[in-house]
Parts: C-alpha cells; structure tokens; sequence
C-alpha cells in the first residue's frame, strides 16, 4: 500500500471531490472557485471552473449515482451543479443561513444533502420541482456551535454531525413526501425530521470529521485532543470506545471497511485505526513511510542571525535550509491534510483506493492492496 | 544558563506544534467576517486554555490558542536600568516595522514586551515548521541583541 499518485494542483487545496468514474477531480483552490480537472492521457487538463461563489468554498461533494456537484461556501450560500452538454449548470439552494455553510454531504439515495453551518444549524435539502430549486428543513437549536462535519446514515434517514462545542450527534431527517416510511431501521422510522437520536459527549474540546462505517453500525470521529472516538450501537445505549494517540489531532475520517478506518490531520500523515477480533480500536500505523531525521543536532546547527533568517529568507519557506530536524519531510504531504475522500463506484462496500488533499495543494491517490496490508 | 535558555527554548518550540493546529473558520458573530478568534473571544468555546511558560520571574511567554490563530506573548529580561531603556528602545523598533515580520504584532497585549498573531492564513502560505523556527530564533537572539547593545552603549560611554 503506498501513494500511487501525487500530483500539485494549486498552492492549496480546501477540499475535493471526484466523478464518478474518478476521471475527473473538482477542488478549491482555496479561493471562492472551483476548479475541474479530468486525466487526459496522463495529463491533467483544466476543464471547467465553476465561478459562483463569492468567498472560500468550504466543502463539495460529487453525487455517485446523478452526476451533480453540490458546493458549499463561507458566503452562506450552496449550489447544486448539473452538467448540461459542456457546462456545468448551478441550481440555486435557498439555505436560509445568516452565517458560514461549513461542510456538504449528498444523502446515499441523493434525493437529499445536508450542511452544517456556522450559525450553529443544519439544513437539510430537497429538491422542488415546481420551482426548479433546492429547499431546505433546519434542525435549529440543537448545536451550541458551529457545526464542522456531517455524515449521511446508509438508511439515508440518520445524520451525525460535529460540531466545535465538542459532542457529537445523531438526528432523524425524515420529510415526508420525500423519504417513504418504509426503508431504514425500524427504531429510526418513528422518529420525526430533527429529532435528536443520540448526543454523544465524549470529547472535551472540537470534533471534527464525523463518518460512518459502510454497514451503519460504528460511527467514528476526531476530537482535537488527539483522540479518535468509536461508537457502536447507536441508540438509546451506544457503546463507545476513545483511543488517544500520541501526535497531532486529526481533521477527517474515513471508513476502509467495518474494521478499519484511516485519519488525516495536522500531522501530515494518514493513521490506519483496525479493530481487532473483539472489536476493540486501535492505532496500528502511519500510511506512509517517512524517513526519519536526526534530531540529535537540532540546536547546535542553528546558531545564524534571526535577522538574516528575517531578511534573507523567502517569504514561503521554499528554500533548502540545510537544517531541518521536523518530522514534516518526506512524506506525501507536506502540510496539515484536510479532506479524505473515497474513490468507490455506486455499490461498493469496501474502499480499496481513496485520495487526501491538505494545505500543500496536494491531491494524493493511496491504494490499499488488501486489509492485511494495511495491517502489517 | 545556555542549559535553561535551551530547555525553556525546547518546551516554546514543542508547546507551539501543539497549539498551531490552525485552522479557516469563519466569524460566529459577524456574518461574512472571518476573524482571528483569539482577538475577538467572543466565543468561549473557540479558545483553548493559555499555556505560559516561564524561565524565571522576569522572562516568560504566554501561548494563547483559538480555533485559527495562536497569539504567543513574550516578556524579555531587563537586569538594570541601561538594559531597561535600551530593550525598550529596541522593541519599539521592531513593533514599528512589524508588517516587515507578518506574523508580529504591532502592540504586545498587556504585560507583555512583544506578541505575535499567527493565523491559519500564514499556516497556508509558509511551512509551519519554519513558523515555528523562525519565533524561536527570534527569541534567541533578542536576548543577544540587547546585551550587544548594552555592552556597545558602555563601551562608548569609555571612550568618551
């Protein structure tokens, strides 16, 4: 298992999201586009920009099955992209949002998508017809800050979501007239649209990066106290297990399967999670092999002018100091990862290829051979 | 005393890769605004607690964190009168052309000699390693710099 592309797409990268067929990437370059870009005979080409927003998109999602992107942005605004011949059409979504939209997510049956936002809400969105727009339900006053992630149940009723005031919670989103009573779990079906499932109070400070696993039954997300939180049962008596690891927190999270996930953060650096025989979690390794620096002479290598380090230096750090004794090098990433995405067809259950992308502008495709892999 | 500079200059650099995990988050407060939480405080929740570190009584750093910027506070030793006015002098200069330094604040917070902002704007554009080396050079050599220009203002004082 190693990084199987790594390609510099911009100076830094927000989020991403690709086609459904993975020929094509959209991502952000941390500014208020979207950029399109689609593998031409080993060559990424820029394909379309999707010019809209008005300040820092802060999330999109490509939808498997219906080929539409919705993005989200800081300017309290969301649009539903269709591609009509060459273009890319937006839709307009009425958020009724005041504050930031923070994070996107198309439901499993993509008849619906929810965004977490900085006015401390969720919307739930849904397509109306007679007025060729997007409409959406707010679960309000249940958040006491901003809400950083959202996950979509595979019952495409159950949402999770994080948030800055550190718990994470699960709600029902059934609108009637466009989800039937008929699929999902029982005990979720007599809930009612904002209904509070479960809260979880597990992490002192933010949560973040809140996922599912494939089946349904684990839910897991990221704390900023280094810790990862596994809940199992979700309900009226979930079951929950914390591991800490021992460096940085992590922004996102993504399941590989029921009994292995990999998490991104600050530390540049994917972390494979497994859980054993018993079902007990547990940091197993990096991804990706770094090489490691002498740390003996950190300091005795370092006694130059901070004044000519002021001046002499570029403004970005790009030159090749000949000290360094960060754990930042040789790895993939070279600064904080911020979105790990999927790259599954509609269907599949188990993730064997999937990319990250982080602040370094960065998009890198890993590959999983198979789960012991993983392990070793 | 090089030991107790190197230890207090060790546990600065380690306690700031911990608290620059950065990151964009738009204003709760202000719609369309985005602002460095650790100035505005408006929200509780979006602040860690405040580390400081100190050397001794009269050398001392304070590491406030937020959700996207991390204000770290320096106070600097003044051993006699000439190195008082001198320092002064000298921080005075170096605030006044903070922008020349991007990450410096141009008025320390109460109580403290010199503060910097770092927002998770300047995590995007430089290496937060090199973030970090760069506030703990410049601590290393404030110190030299105002004992050099105490001992050059006596060697003057000498020969005139």
């Amino acid at each position: 298992m190693a990084a199987v592309a790594i390609h510099q797409f911009a100076q830094c990268i927000t989020c991403h999201a690709w086609s459904p067929d993975h020929s094509m990437v959209a991502f952000c370059p941390n500014n208020n586009e979207v950029h399109i870009y689609k593998l031409v005979r080993e060559k990424w080409e820029k394909l379309h920009v999707l010019y809209k927003h008005d300040q820092i998109v802060s999330a999109i999602d490509w939808s498997l099955r219906s080929n539409k992107i919705v993005t989200a942005s800081h300017d309290r605004n969301s649009y539903v992209w269709n591609q009509e011949g060459s273009e890319w059409v937006p839709t307009l979504v009425i958020l009724r949002l005041n504050r930031a939209a923070l994070c996107v997510q198309w439901s499993p049956k993509e008849n619906k998508f929810a965004v977490g936002s900085g006015a401390k809400t969720v919307c739930i969105c849904y397509y109306e017809e007679e007025n060729n727009w997007w409409v959406s339900k707010l679960i309000r006053k249940k958040h006491n800050s901003s809400v950083t992630g959202v996950a979509w149940h595979p019952n495409n009723i159950l949402i999770a979501t994080t948030s800055t005031d550190g718990k994470c919670r699960v709600f029902s989103t059934f609108i009637k007239g466009v989800d039937t009573r008929a699929t999902g779990i029982s005990s979720s079906n007599d809930a009612k649209f904002g209904e509070q499932i479960v809260q979880l109070d597990l992490s002192s400070t933010w949560t973040f990066g809140v996922k599912w696993s494939p089946s349904g039954n684990t839910l897991a997300y990221a704390g900023h106290n280094s810790m990862i939180y596994f809940v199992d049962d979700v309900g009226p008596s979930p079951s929950a297990q914390s591991v800490a690891f021992r460096d940085l927190p992590l922004r996102d999270v993504l399941f590989v399967s029921d009994r292995m996930a990999i998490g991104v953060g600050f530390d540049c650096n994917p972390m494979v999670f497994a859980a054993d025989e018993r079902g007990i979690w547990s940091f197993v390794r990096f991804l990706d092999e770094r090489k490691i620096a002498p740390s003996s002479s950190k300091y005795s290598s370092q006694f130059s002018e901070a004044f000519g380090k002021l001046y002499g230096q570029p403004k970005h750090g790009m030159n090749n100091d000949t000290h360094d004794g960060s754990r930042h090098r040789g790895g993939a990433h070279e600064n904080c990862i911020t979105c790990i995405v999927p790259m599954i067809t509609a269907g599949d259950t188990i993730v064997k290829r999937f990319s990250t992308s982080g602040l370094d502008g960065k998009i890198v495709t890993w590959e999983l051979d198979n789960v012991t892999d993983a392990l070793r | 005393m090089a030991n107790s500079l190197r230890s207090y200059l060790a546990c600065i650099r380690n306690t700031l890769d911990a608290a620059m995990c950065l990151q964009n988050f738009p204003c709760q407060e202000v719609e369309r605004h985005n602002k460095p939480e650790v100035e505005l405080k408006t929200s509780p929740e979006l602040l860690l607690n405040p580390i400081l570190i100190c050397r001794n009584e009269a050398e001392k750093c304070l590491i406030e964190t937020s959700i996207n910027s991390v204000r770290v506070s320096i106070k600097v030793k003044r051993a006699d009168e000439l190195e008082k006015h001198t320092g002064k002098k000298f921080l005075r200069f170096l605030s006044m052309r903070a922008e020349a330094f991007q990450v410096l604040r141009r008025k320390a917070i109460q109580g403290y000699d010199l503060s910097f902002l770092i927002t998770n704007y300047h995590c995007e554009d430089m290496q937060k390693h090199k973030l970090i080396d760069f506030i703990v050079q410049f601590m290393r050599t404030l110190d030299k710099e105002i004992s050099e220009l105490k001992l050059s203002v006596n060697t003057r004082g000498r020969l005139g």
